[in-house]
């Protein structure tokens, strides 16, 4: 904190002044008693107090070790501080018991030690709730722990009763020293709080600010990512256009034009008209390669870098990590080998089926099983997810069943059982495709 | 390095306990017990020998007692025994167990300084209550409970010049008379010209004594001076003092043997009764003592002043204390010192009313003496405890006034005495 310095200078004139306090109270009882016995007044103010008193070394003796192992815990638990949240109760606790004990040793003579150890306190603990209860506690010894209100009926001898031995000058030079110096604890313990709690709260605003930075700029970076996603959408488009043009209409400008000038050939030269066409047939395959080369250069970044079993593995890794949903992958299918278009195709369905387990269903649940009949391999996803309530098909299943007809495969979905044993109480979705042998075309 | 230093620490801590030790080990070889008393004699009396009876009962104890040694300073004279007591509580270095002073007695319970022994008596079965006169036990009690025990009693009596009363045919009255013949002697004997009196200080509070009256209460809480019996003893008192036609009578008056009466207490009459005192302070007349006489509604009663032993109870030897507080107070052979070498009464009946100490007491006395085994046994077992708690001086001077005051003004003396009581019950529940 900033004003650290300032603050721990106040606590040590606090503990200076403390320690003069108790001196004071402690010389003038000794002292006093003393002169009593010197001056034969020893009689007088026994049947004037009517009490006996503490043993003379009593109370300095004791407030002043009381004080010194309360300067000792404080000192200790700032030199060498400790996270432990036991360990640090057990320390504002001692300091609230030697504060007690301290002010009983002064016969409730002075109240002030539990202001400084409030303030001590205070500045220590974090904990909002162990806070307030300790400022109750304290509060309540500086309140209460006076002489006139706790230990008036006990039988301890009243301050006044040492201080009326003397004389009307004395007194109040006595009493004038004792309230200045209880008034300049008070002091230092309001500037003390106010202190402390103004550099928190600059503390608790300058957090504020950086908070309020660390937002804009997180703002600004999700308008760059939209932005970014529109230019990739874009680019994309635009290479997708250029694609077509370059290899579509090329292609079909050369079909169009082979096919007319074969049409043309046709009656007047069969056989050029044949190789013309024969030429369009080439260019049509030709074609075809090139818009296989396209579409290829649009597959899953992950197919295009490894095989499907190990872009499934990562696929299912990943959104483990992204979601933290558990996912239970069981691969039966036996090797991984299909076309390109059958590997999109099986890659997609898991991954819109795990996508919509999580967004629609909330399930932190996923059962993924891969296996093959013959030809046929088949993918199903279960969820503990809450499943679906509505029965169309959103955009994601109707793009799934979309690639599966072309591919002459099927598809079923729906609600599990919500008595399922094995906790898979939610959607599932079970994909067939036929494979074609082998590798491609 | 700093495991170095935290070494040293231990090291030197084990050797402070050690230290410690030791010195306890050391110091627990002998026990020393301490005994606050008083040079000289409480009762005002000359007293050659004042701690004779103290070490006899030291040489006693420490016997009984091995390894344990007795201590007390002396040379503290009774009139600043109780401000070097009251200094030695404030420094917290009282004696384990010391005299108390009558008057002190009430100041030392309230402040707490001396033990509440009714525990350690009711403990200890060689301690016996029956074994004392009623009264001199009350004397150490207050709220109830018992807190010194008595070492020695004096009551008030009353000292007669045999010689006047011979002078004036009239016969020694008897242990058991009355207002009326103590009344009817003052009268015979009265000549306010010849500078001859009935009686000397004999004021309205020795009459209510021995009138059954009381002025406060035990605890010092309600005031009786409108009671009838407390407003005969005036009356008394007043009528007394009429005798004497306006003249002040003085000590002197009596001294020089022109007085019948004086109330005294009972050390002046052991103290001057043996031969040379005697010569010495009441040489001009023959002389001797009797009880107070008996108001109409009460009897030979006087007032019992008693020294008294206390335990302090902040000692560290309570025990020790205690037995050594018994031997001083029950001891016979201790008490029995009390003839030889002090001039009060035992506060136990089995030496108080032992007839051989009685008639080595009255050998010097030539034609015998009144104080008969039954005699003191009457006195001491009927005598009255006088209340002492905290507002009695100031009490008491407010009461004197009023009476005082009613002498004067006559016949509105009783509203006089009603408001004062008022006043007084007032002032009482206050403080």
């Amino acid at each position: 904190m900033k004003n650290e310095k300032e603050l721990s200078t106040i606590a040590v004139v606090m503990f200076a002044l403390n320690f003069s306090i108790i001196l004071f109270y402690s010389l003038i009882c000794v002292a006093t008693t003393f002169r009593l016995c010197q001056s034969f007044s020893a009689y007088d103010f026994l049947s004037s107090v009517r009490q006996v008193p503490r043993y003379p070394w009593q109370m300095p003796v004791q407030s002043l070790s009381l004080y010194a192992l309360l300067c000792a815990v404080s000192v200790l638990k700032n030199l060498r501080p400790t996270e432990r949240f036991p360990l640090r109760v057990a320390i504002c606790v001692a300091e609230i018991a030697l504060c007690m004990g301290i002010i009983a040793s002064l016969d409730f003579y002075y109240s002030g030690i539990a202001l400084l150890v409030l303030a001590d306190l205070v500045h220590y603990v974090r904990n909002g709730k162990m806070r307030l209860c300790f400022i109750v506690v304290l509060s309540l010894l500086f309140a209460f722990g006076r002489y006139e209100i706790v230990a008036h009926s006990t039988g301890r001898i009243a301050f006044t009763a040492y201080l009326s031995y003397y004389d009307q000058t004395a007194q109040g030079w006595f009493t004038g020293l004792e309230s200045l110096m209880v008034c300049c604890n008070i002091l230092l313990f309001v500037l003390f709080m106010i202190l402390l709690f103004t550099g928190q709260k600059e503390e608790n605003a300058r957090i504020r600010k950086l908070n309020e930075q660390l937002n804009q700029a997180n703002d600004q970076l999700r308008d760059y990512a939209v932005n970014m996603e529109r230019m990739t959408e874009m680019r994309e488009r635009n290479r997708l256009a250029r694609e077509i043009h370059d290899t579509l209409g090329h292609t079909l400008t050369g079909i169009i034009m082979g096919a007319d000038a074969g049409l043309a050939l046709f009656d007047a030269a069969p056989e050029e008209s044949k190789k013309r066409i024969q030429v369009v047939a080439q260019s049509a395959r030709d074609g075809l390669t090139d818009v296989r080369r396209s579409i290829k250069a649009l597959r899953p970044d992950a197919l295009e870098r490894s095989s499907l079993a190990e872009a499934l593995e990562g696929l299912v890794e990943n959104f483990h990590l992204t979601t933290s949903a558990e996912i239970d992958y069981s691969q039966e299918a036996g090797p991984l080998e299909f076309a390109a278009d059958e590997e999109d195709t099986l890659y997609r369905v898991v991954q819109e089926g795990m996508t919509n387990a999580v967004r629609h269903g909330h399930a932190d649940r996923i059962a993924i099983r891969l296996t093959r009949a013959g030809d046929v391999v088949t993918v199903s996803v279960r969820d503990n997810g809450s499943g679906s309530g509505k029965t169309e098909e959103g955009f994601g299943l109707r793009h799934m069943r979309e690639r599966l007809d072309m591919l002459g495969g099927s598809f079923t979905y729906g609600n599990l059982s919500k008595e399922a044993a094995d906790g898979y109480t939610g959607f599932f979705i079970t994909v067939d495709l036929p494979v074609r042998s082998g590798k491609g075309e | 390095m700093r495991g170095g230093i935290r070494k040293r620490a231990g090291a030197l801590l084990l050797a402070l306990a050690l230290c410690l030790g030791l010195i306890g080990c050391a110091g627990s070889g002998e026990t020393v017990l301490t005994i606050g008393v008083y040079a000289g004699s409480y009762w005002d009396t000359p007293n050659g020998d004042c701690y004779q009876i103290l070490d006899h009962a030291i040489a006693l104890f420490e016997a009984e007692h091995p390894g344990v040694r007795v201590e007390y300073v002396s040379g503290i004279p009774t009139d600043a025994y109780s401000e070097w007591l009251a200094e030695q509580i404030l420094k917290g270095t009282e004696p384990d167990l010391y005299f108390v002073l009558p008057e002190d007695f009430d100041l030392l319970v309230s402040s707490g300084a001396l033990a509440n022994l009714d525990g350690r008596m009711a403990a200890d079965p060689a301690f016996d209550p029956s074994l004392y006169y009623e009264p001199c036990l009350r004397s150490g009690q207050a709220n109830g409970s018992q807190y010194a025990l008595p070492h020695e009693s004096v009551p008030t009596i009353m000292f007669v010049n045999k010689t006047l009363l011979e002078e004036n045919g009239i016969q020694m009255p008897g242990n058991d008379w009355t207002w009326d013949e103590f009344y009817d002697i003052c009268d015979q004997v009265t000549n306010v010209d010849s500078r001859q009196f009935g009686v000397y200080d004999y004021t309205w509070l020795n009459a209510l004594y021995s009138n059954g009256a009381s002025l406060f209460d035990q605890d010092g809480r309600s005031c009786y001076l409108a009671d009838e019996r407390v407003q005969q003893a005036v009356q008394f008192a007043k009528k007394l003092n009429d005798l004497n036609g306006g003249y002040t009578v003085t000590a002197r008056d009596f001294d020089v043997g022109r007085v019948a009466f004086r109330p005294f207490l009972y050390s002046e009459y052991r103290a001057y009764q043996p031969y040379p005192w005697r010569v010495k302070k009441y040489s001009s007349f023959e002389w001797d003592c009797i009880s107070m006489p008996a108001g109409p509604s009460g009897s030979n009663v006087s007032e019992l002043y008693t020294m008294m032993l206390g335990v302090s109870a902040r000692t560290k030897h309570e025990t020790l204390a205690w037995e050594l507080c018994k031997l001083l107070s029950m001891d016979e052979s201790v008490q029995k010192e009390l003839y030889t070498y002090s001039h009060g009464i035992s506060p136990l009946p089995a030496i108080a009313e032992d007839s051989e100490m009685l008639s080595l007491l009255h050998q010097d006395v030539p034609e015998g003496s009144g104080f008969s085994p039954e005699v003191i046994h009457d006195i001491m077992s009927s005598a009255v405890v006088v209340p002492r708690f905290d507002a009695y001086n100031q009490a008491m001077i407010m009461a004197e006034s009023a009476v005082q005051e009613s002498a004067d003004g006559g016949t509105t003396g009783q509203s006089r005495m009603l408001t004062a009581q008022r006043e007084i019950n007032i002032f009482l529940n206050k403080s």
